[in-house]
This record gives C-alpha cells, structure tokens and sequence, in this order.
C-alpha cells in the first residue's frame, strides 16, 4: 500500500448550525498532486484549516504526515507548506525579504536560504525585480511569488488554496506550467482545491469532489470521467434557441444542455442514445449538419455529480 | 522560541522602516515628532525644565501615541491586509508572533522617544554652551529616560492587541485607541480632583514627602503591573483557532 500524506476520517466541522465538513473519509497517497474540488462554500478551505490543524474538528480524525491535526498541528505546520485563500504577501515588503521572513520562519540556513531564493525566483522569472517592494507588482506576479512562498522550505506536502483564482487565463496557464514543473523537480505532494476543472485535469493525478461539505467522488481524472461523466456530444448546426435548450434539458437523459462557441452541447447520462435528441432537435426547427460525440470532460462529470446531489 | 521571537521582530521592524519611508504622510510623522519634541520644546523649556524628569513626560507620552498607530497596524493590519491567517499557517508559535510584534513596536516607540531626547539634549547644549556639557544629573530623569518609554509603551500596546484584535480595519483600530488613550490620560488629570478629600491629600502628602526618584519608581511599579495584566489578557486572547474563525 501506498505511503499516505492525508489520511482523514469521518472528518467533520460544525458551525453553529451548518456542517461545513461532514464524515469526509479521504486518503492522499505521498507523491500526488491532489485536486479537491467544489463550488463555493463546498468546505474546501475548511479541510485546508482542519489538515493544518489551524481548527478542530468536531468529530472524525485525520493526520498529516503521520501527524495528529487535534494534537499535532505545530508539527503539521512546521513540514507542510500553505498558500490559503490569500496570497499572505507583505506587499510593503520585497520579494527577497517575504521569502526571507518564511525561509527564517522555517528555521532554514542562510547559506540554503539565499540559494532557494535565487532557485525559485530565477524559474519564476523574478529574479530580477527581488528588491522591488511587493505593492508594485501585477496580479500574476504576485501570485507566482505567493506560490514559491510555500515551496520554499521543501516541504513534504502544500496546500495550495485555488492558486489561479482572479489571474487571467494567460497568467493562470503560465502559473499552472510553473507548479507542474515545480512540483515535478520537488516530488512533493499536492494538495490542491480549485473550482478550475481545466486546471485539476492538467495537474492532478487525483480529485476528489466535494459539495456543502460531502465528499462525492474521488479517483484519477480518468476514472472520474469514465464513471460518471456520460457522454458529450457537440452537435453544429443552427437554430439552437433558449427555448430548445429549457426543452433539451428537461429530457430525462441530458444532464447538461448548452451552447458553447455556436455549437450545441448535450451531455448524456450513461447508457443514453444521441438519436433521439437530434430528432428531437430537427422537430423543434434546428438544423443539424455535424455530430460528434465522445467522453464527458471532467467538467462534465463535475457538473453532472452537482445535478445528482441537488 | 527565542529564534521565532527574532525572526517576527525581524519582519515587523522591516514593515515598520518601508512604511515609514514609502513616501506617505507617515513617513514624516517621526521627523515631525523629533522636531517638535527634539527641538521646539528643549528650545522653549531650557537647560532647567529640559533636563529635568518633568522635561522628559513630554517625549514619553508622544513616544507611546506613536505605538497607538504602531501595534494597530500590525495586528489589525495583518488581517486587513489577508496576512494573519498565512502567518498564523506556518510553524511559528501564538507567543513568538505576539511577543515579537509587542517587541518591535514598543522598541519603535522607544526609539523615538530616545531620539527626541537625544535631540532635545543637542538642541539645548548648543543654545546655552558654557563650556561644559549639561546632562540629566537626577536619579529621577535616568530612571524615568530608561524606564518610561517601554513600560508605557508596553501598557499602550498591550492595550493594543486586544482592541486591534477586535478591530476590522487599522483605522479602527487606532481610533479607537487613540480615543481611549486620550480618555485615560485627561480622565487622570480631572478625575484626581473628584476623589474623596482625604484621598487628595494623600496623595499630596506622598508627592511633596517622597523623592522624585521614588515616585518615578512607584509610577513604574503601577505601569509593570498594568503591562502584565493587559498582556496576559492579549496572551488569552490570541489564540489560532479563535484569530483563523474571527
């Protein structure tokens, strides 16, 4: 069996009336990228501060690195590395000196400390503008320093807290290139939550889905897709109208029904046929010139579990 | 711990030295200081009142409203500013966080306190020189110069931490004590005239009967246990799990 990072059990956190987490059973083998995915308020961030043992759990159990989150979390905190819903940056301070204060914090050499600096900051590619209060930087470049921050110690696990949430898609794929790359030469484990399918599917070698608080899936990407993703099928054509679409989606084998760059698309449950719907759709006017159909991605299967547990 | 406590102090004194010196308005707010208490008042006061511990309450007090914006800034701040919850996610402990930001605003406090005197003491040497460099000559001014600046400044941001930590913005936060500040200090004054009449004249009986030197003591003395008081409140107060929920 695989050497665990994470091993959480019937993990749950109450506030007040509403169960932020509840009865999550999960395991993350050592060496993965992670991805935890959910909408808003599905208590991603909770699990984040329950793992770090920053809150309690109101039941359940889980440990870290072999660490005890109730009893442990001093350990925790000292071999993982976190980039949370912020990015935590001291924007009054420069680059050099926010990771000098977390490579100091991390109680690292500072014959190592200067040369992780210069590693990280070099592959980033803001070497040069270290001594540059933080305030004046881009989004991007930031957010590329917010994510050496937690890298910086070496640590055996990260959590990484959506770390492309607000950079626009150029920024968000070039940080995306950057942590692979990063995490590849580090061989540490990922622990990653976004509500970026694109994202999960390009880095994570597993996901896992949550939604208020419930775990609904976990596997690879792969095996997400085969299970439960069904089946898309973009059709082109024309006269794909709102109405069609409030039809389409209303027949008993569509999950989703949606139009995406002019081109109608259908996910399908499992087990359902495309032939009746393109039927369907000449009969309500629209004309149909090509059909192709293949796997769900797995934002279609994310959308799909969504549906199933409202 | 000791290493944490550094590293914190560290980091604070850097955020303290760029805002002070990014060019805003309160990057002159020292120099301001310095000028009015370093050499306006040494001006006006002379060798007499200025070196005397009367001559010093002027640059203790000021020294300890600059630790009001301070220790605002750098509690409530840190949550304003989405800090407190990265910080409070690395290995450092509740107490090497709270003490090195107590640290290195009360240090802030001080240096400039220390600054306006050092001034002051130039300004008036070089208007009134004889020959001969005047200096504080009373036990009273030396304990008042090394122990007043801290002890206050350590009540100030003690008090600090609890308000700023219950604060939402830094504005807040040093409104707030400011306003509480100035309701101890003229509450001091006026309230003393409102104690029973055998209470004032114990009180009149201790400052002309006692030496300046045991009175500065007796101050200190109350001011220490204050310090403690207000920074085992905070000690209670900051807690991770409490600062990650608020």
């Amino acid at each position: 069996m695989a050497e665990l990072a994470i091993r959480a059990l019937g993990l749950t956190r109450a506030f007040e009336t509403v169960r932020a987490l509840d009865d999550l059973n999960l395991e993350v083998p050592a060496g993965s990228v992670f991805g935890f995915l959910g909408p808003n308020g599905a208590g991603k961030t909770t699990t984040i501060r329950l793992l770090l043992g920053l809150i309690e759990p109101t039941s359940g159990s889980a440990q870290v690195l072999g660490f005890d989150t109730r009893t442990q979390g001093a350990d925790i905190r000292a071999r993982t590395g976190a980039l949370l819903e912020h990015s935590g940056l001291y924007e009054r301070l420069s680059a050099e000196d926010n990771l000098r204060f977390y490579g100091r914090v991390a109680h690292m050499p500072k014959e190592q400390l200067n040369q992780r600096i210069q590693e990280l900051l070099t592959h980033l590619g803001l070497w040069d503008r270290r001594k540059e209060a933080v305030v004046k930087w881009s989004r991007g470049m930031k957010q590329k320093l917010a994510i050496a921050r937690p890298l910086l110690h070496r640590p055996g696990l990260v959590f990484l807290d959506e770390p492309t949430a607000g950079l626009d898609p150029v920024a968000a794929a070039s940080l995306r290139d950057d942590l692979a790359a990063l995490a590849a030469r580090q061989g540490a484990t990922i622990f990653l939550t976004t509500h970026n399918m694109a994202e999960a599917e390009k880095l994570c070698s597993l996901v896992a889905v949550i939604r208020q608080g419930k775990l609904l899936a976990v596997g690879s990407p792969a095996d997400l897709r085969s299970r439960g993703g069904g089946q898309r099928t973009e059709i082109t054509g024309r006269g794909f109208s709102d109405a069609m679409l409030a039809m389409l989606s209303q027949q008993a084998g569509v999950t989703q029904a949606s139009v995406e760059n002019g081109r109608l698309v259908l996910v399908l449950k499992d087990g359902a046929g495309v032939a009746p719907f393109i039927s369907l759709i000449v009969r309500e006017g629209g004309e149909v010139q090509e059909v192709r159909s293949g796997q769900g991605s797995l934002e279609d299967v994310f959308l799909t579990l969504m549906e199933e547990e409202k | 711990m000791t290493a944490d406590f550094v590293t914190v102090l560290w980091k604070e004194w850097k955020e303290i030295a760029m805002e002070r010196s990014a060019g805003s308005t309160g990057s002159y707010r020292p120099l301001i200081l310095i000028a009015v208490f370093g050499i306006l008042f040494p001006l006006r006061m002379g060798p007499e009142r200025f070196f005397s511990a009367a001559g010093l309450l002027a640059p203790t007090f000021f020294s300890a409203i600059v630790i009001t914006a301070v220790i605002a800034d750098s509690f409530a701040g840190e949550r304003e500013r989405h800090t407190l919850e990265t910080l409070l996610a690395s290995r450092l402990s509740d107490r090497s966080i709270l003490f090195g930001k107590i640290a290195a605003c009360v240090a802030y406090g001080w240096l400039i306190s220390i600054s306006c005197i050092v001034a002051g003491a130039i300004t008036v040497n070089v208007t009134n020189w004889h020959g001969q460099i005047l200096m504080f000559h009373d036990a009273a001014s030396w304990l008042l110069f090394l122990f007043g600046p801290p002890l206050l400044g350590g009540a100030i941001a003690a008090a600090g931490v609890l308000v700023s930590l219950h604060a939402t913005t830094v504005r807040q936060a040093q409104q707030t004590l400011s306003i509480g500040f100035a309701v101890v200090f003229i509450g001091t004054i006026f309230g003393s005239s409102m104690l029973p009449k055998d209470w004032q004249a114990w009180f009149v009986r201790i400052l002309v009967t006692w030496s300046q030197a045991d009175l500065v003591l007796a101050a200190a003395g109350v001011l220490l246990v204050i310090d403690l008081a207000l920074l085992a409140a905070g000690m209670a107060r900051f807690q991770r799990a409490r600062l990650v929920l608020d």
